[in-house]
């Protein structure tokens, strides 16, 4: 056998236009932003060089590092919380409920609606619905609006868990579906139940289910925007600015378009690193399982 | 629960519980939308009680005012002209990658130039792409389709050679024999094949399209090719105070979606888990 | 088959086929409609449209309380002009989306804004036309147009843009509540305290603040800055010599009791949220511009509602009006000749006494055009104090761009509302001011 043989042109015909477009509006915007955040350049007019000083400005500047701190305590915050949650409302939707067929789907409903739509009902919700429950029952805590306060934070905290539960609680049902009743049935022998039997059989079981929607929510918080500029702008002060939402302000209105570019970059730089990192987990546990 | 009747009884306190928390907290804001984009603004001193008389004028309103025929037109092209593009080239690109991937340095740079792709966020090259935009005019409908289409390539390319991968190479050899091209092939025997993936991409890019919103706001600046999703964060000014209009119109963008959801609810759902499984 | 193998052929290239055919068709149809650049395609487009062909403009408006009237001035004037077509423009967070366009060479051919840093910016881009050889300059006040010239980028004396319509940002009263309480207008600081503690006696919440947006937390901060500290202090700033640090002390001392009359929750309410609040009767004041009054009278026709200068200090006579240029109009250089010969002709149309008027009177404004006033009752409060000239130009229009002073300044009423001693919270406001203000200098 020949190892060298031709390939049909037709190969690439198949790639070679989509690598093309491919380069143009992807790898080249992603090369001039690397290129423009050692410049200047406000996003139109003359530019020069200025080396790494948009760098340096950065790790000085308290508004970018504050948006670096809140965005992983945001990102830490939801990925735990979405799979704990999900995994918990998986494992209720895998008992013999009634109308399980229908419980899913509602369930995962939140899924197909838009973040934006779904960030404005929220927000009339905390800033109507709730203070009007909290001062008819009289709970002081409730009867403020919540986007207006240094707890900002909770209220697209629970906004964005009430979105992305739905994935997550779907992914683990369906891991949970693989697993085989008979170990239960074994387990049950050995008198392990409950927690015991969860920590011991079900969850070492679906332990690649939970790395991938740890994986996914992970990156995806990392890089929220749309419910922060509908709810709250990235306020009040800054106290909900993620690193997108900087960027978007800061980079188009603010006149801050390399410096925002050097940000951008850093941001590149973060999620590849974490991404790396959750891979190599990832791919540790495949191991252990085959 | 525990027992040899797994499977038998019927978990009555687990089955009202989850019944309770749909009905709060998922139906629970669906309800209220539709009661406020139904009530005139006098009632809306009791905010969750039902209309008294429905008040179908703020959907004519909201109609109107987000000129709603012309953003749901520009969405529905986006959203579909985007779909039937992104299935046939990006499962096109990927058979080719993943068939040629072994033996040939090409078609495995290519391979790994659009994985890695995967790790640059939006954000990182949205600033500059708003230029290139402008230069290559695609700052409309149909360029951010295609804009789509290329953005689309390195999730697709992953979920399409992972699936091609299991297909055995010996259909194709086959078929070599008998004379077909490289493209027969793909048409005539793989793609078929590739159906359940397929689903799988369709639902994920109509989901994107339909819903996104970072890439139309920076990229959309004329009104006229404005989306569904972005009309509503352009009016926010002008709803102003007037909730039920806001309202009205944010239950005009989801009830499409809403309605695709119920007639196509197990398909959807099975399409979203088998790609997340295969990530 | 042969067709077959063709026409999937044909697929894989016809989408960077269809692309390149989207770009040309684009192309083509930009020099009739969009900017491109000085071009042959562009005379032609002038002839065109002497013999009567059809001149498309974009109008974009930075502000989306004035959209009603603006569509009305356009139809108004396309009704005389049936040859030029104009699209109206106008969104939330149009300075971002303005700046995002002019990132692209995406300039719309008229634009409707503010005389502040977004306008420095556009016109220190070059993408604006000298409209200075116009003979409808002439019909604007000198002052205003000073105004324009101070936030030129090189502060030059050229009309880049048209001051048009012009605001005041003070104190919006109910006056029935004032009535009720039995409280006059203040003029001095005491006053202005007195007043507000009468109010509160009364049971009337004496402020509805609305810092659920960060905006509003600009009004109180413009109305004093310009007459408590010294009056050169934004130049000095800018010159390096100055900082917020030991001169805005006592503007902050005077916010922070403003807080302490504002309604529960004044952190969780939204700009519209608190108008309709207002317009009901349910606060007496709310520190705010003119713009905000067809608000009110949206939600309560009958609600009767003056404005004043805020008492800054007890000195009366130091006390002024924050006013500024709300809107200017402008041109794009980018744009065809007939297109900036159609923008000027609508230019000239706006100044027209009636149509200033007209404007004037929805928007609660001052005209900038000659001879064109307000008497409306809503502002009479402040219209004596503007045609006297007791004045000030908004402060935030001479910081830097990247500044975000409105998020400080809701940081600043957070930290209050969360309990934080007021000296520490002036000094560490006022520091983080100067920090941010040489961060976004350095941009």
């Amino acid at each position: 056998m020949k190892q060298k043989k031709k390939i049909n042109v037709y190969f690439y015909i198949m790639v070679v236009p989509m690598a093309v477009l491919f380069f143009i509006f992807h790898t080249f915007p992603f090369l001039q932003g690397v290129f423009f955040s050692f410049t200047d350049w406000k996003g139109y007019g003359d530019w020069n060089f200025v080396g790494l000083r948009n760098y340096l400005n950065i790790f000085k500047d308290k508004n970018v590092l504050s948006a670096y701190f809140f965005t992983f305590k945001f990102a830490i915050c939801a990925t735990v919380l979405v799979n704990v949650l999900s995994l918990a409302l998986a494992c209720a939707l895998n008992t013999n409920v009634k109308g399980k067929n229908f419980l899913k789907a509602v369930y995962f409903l939140p899924y197909m609606l838009g973040t934006l739509i779904i960030s404005y009902v929220f927000k009339y919700i905390f800033s109507n619905i709730v203070p009007m429950f909290g001062k008819a029952m009289g709970i002081e805590i409730l009867s403020k609006n919540i986007l207006g306060t240094t707890h900002a934070w909770i209220g697209l905290l629970i906004v964005t868990i009430w979105q992305s539960m739905a994935f997550n609680t779907l992914i683990y049902l369906s891991g949970l579906q693989t697993v085989d009743k008979g170990l239960y049935e074994a387990a049950a022998l050995d008198g392990a139940t409950g927690i015991k039997r969860f920590m011991k059989i079900t969850f070492p079981l679906i332990a690649p289910f939970f790395t991938i929607n740890m994986v996914l929510s992970g990156k995806n918080f990392l890089m929220a925007f749309d419910q922060f500029l509908a709810m709250t702008n990235g306020g009040p002060g800054t106290a909900t600015t993620t690193i997108s939402v900087l960027i978007y302000k800061k980079g188009f209105s603010g006149g801050q378009f390399a410096y925002q570019s050097a940000n951008a970059v850093l941001m590149f730089v973060m999620v590849v690193l974490i991404s790396v990192f959750q891979l190599r987990v990832l791919e540790k546990r495949e191991e252990k399982v085959s | 629960m525990t027992g040899k009747k797994i499977g038998q009884k019927t978990n009555w306190p687990v089955t009202l519980l989850l019944f309770l928390i749909a009905a709060v907290f998922i139906f629970g804001p669906l309800y209220m939308t539709v009661v406020i984009a139904l009530k005139s603004p006098q009632e809306m001193a009791n905010v969750l009680a039902l209309p008294k008389s429905i008040q179908w004028d703020n959907f004519r309103k909201a109609w109107e005012m987000t000129e709603f025929p012309k953003k749901f037109a520009n969405t529905v092209f986006i959203t579909f002209v985007n779909l039937g593009f992104t299935i046939v080239t990006n499962a096109l690109a990927s058979y080719a990658i993943e068939r040629k991937r072994k033996k040939s340095r090409f078609f495995n740079l290519m391979y790994y130039y659009f994985i890695s792709a995967m790790f640059i966020p939006f954000n990182v090259l949205m600033l500059p792409l708003v230029n290139q935009a402008y230069r290559f005019h695609v700052d409309n409908v149909v360029g951010i389709t295609f804009l789509y289409v290329v953005f689309g390539m390195p999730m697709n390319t992953f979920l399409y050679t992972g699936y091609i991968r299991s297909i055995t190479e010996n259909l194709d050899e086959a078929a070599m024999i008998d004379g077909a091209s490289p493209i027969q092939i793909f048409f005539k025997i793989i793609f078929p094949i590739l159906k359940p993936m397929t689903a799988t991409v369709a639902i994920l890019s109509v989901m994107w399209t339909w819903n996104d919103f970072l890439m139309p706001l920076v990229l959309l600046s004329d009104k006229k090719y404005q989306t569904l999703q972005l009309a509503q964060f352009v009016f926010q000014g002008q709803f102003n105070t007037q909730y039920n209009l806001a309202f009205a119109s944010y239950l005009l963008v989801i009830l499409p979606v809403l309605i695709f959801y119920i007639i196509c609810q197990k398909w959807i759902i099975s399409g979203v888990v088998s790609g997340a499984v295969k990530q | 088959m042969k067709g077959k193998k063709l026409a999937a052929l044909g697929l894989t290239v016809v989408m960077a086929m269809s692309l390149l055919a989207g770009c040309g068709a684009k192309t083509e149809k930009a020099s009739a409609d969009e900017p491109a650049g000085g071009t042959a395609a562009d005379s032609s487009a002038a002839e065109a449209s002497a013999d009567g062909e059809a001149v498309e403009l974009e109008l974009f408006s930075t502000k989306t309380e004035n959209a009603a009237i603006l569509q009305k001035m356009i139809d108004g004037f396309m009704e005389k002009n049936p040859n030029i077509s104009i699209t109206l423009t106008s969104e939330k967070d149009a300075a971002t989306v303005l700046k995002t366009r002019l990132t692209k060479n995406d300039v719309p051919e008229i634009v409707a804004m503010g005389g502040d840093s977004n306008y420095t910016e556009l016109q220190g881009a070059g993408v604006l036309l000298d409209l200075s050889g116009e003979d409808f300059v002439s019909q604007v006040q000198e002052a205003y147009l000073e105004m324009v010239y101070d936030v030129n980028v090189d502060q030059e004396q050229t009309v880049y843009g048209i001051p048009y319509a012009t605001n005041a940002s003070g104190v919006l009263y109910n006056e029935d509540l004032f009535a009720q309480a039995g409280v006059e207008v203040p003029e001095t600081w005491s006053e202005f305290q007195d007043v507000v503690k009468k109010l509160k006696d009364a049971g009337i919440t004496p402020f509805e603040l609305t810092f659920g947006d960060a905006w509003t937390c600009l009004p109180e901060w413009n109305s004093m800055a310009p007459v408590i500290p010294a009056a050169d202090f934004t130049d000095q700033r800018k010159a390096g010599n100055a900082t917020f640090v030991g001169t805005h002390e006592e503007v902050l001392e005077k916010y922070l009791w403003l807080l302490d009359y504002a309604q529960d929750d004044f952190m969780g309410t939204t700009y519209t949220d608190g108008n309709a609040v207002f317009a009901n009767g349910g606060a007496a004041m709310m520190i705010n511009g003119n713009w905000a009054i067809s608000e009110f009278l949206n939600t309560n026709p009958d609600v009767k509602v003056n404005m004043f200068a805020f008492p800054s200090v007890d000195d009366a006579d130091r006390n002024t009006v924050t006013s500024g240029v709300d809107v200017l109009l402008a041109v794009s250089n980018q744009g065809t000749d007939a297109q900036q010969a159609a923008a000027k002709e609508f230019i000239r149309y706006a100044l027209t006494p009636e149509v200033a008027a007209s404007y004037i009177e929805d928007q609660f404004a001052f005209s900038a055009v000659h001879g064109v006033e307000q008497t409306n009752p809503t502002v009479t409060g402040v219209s004596k104090d503007i045609a006297e000239g007791r004045v000030s130009n908004f402060p935030d229009h001479y910081y830097p761009n990247g500044f975000d002073l409105a998020s400080i300044l809701q940081q600043f009423a957070l930290n209050k509302v969360n309990g934080m001693a007021d000296d520490q919270n002036i000094s560490e406001t006022l520091t983080m001011c100067d920090e941010q203000y040489d961060a976004a200098n350095v941009g």
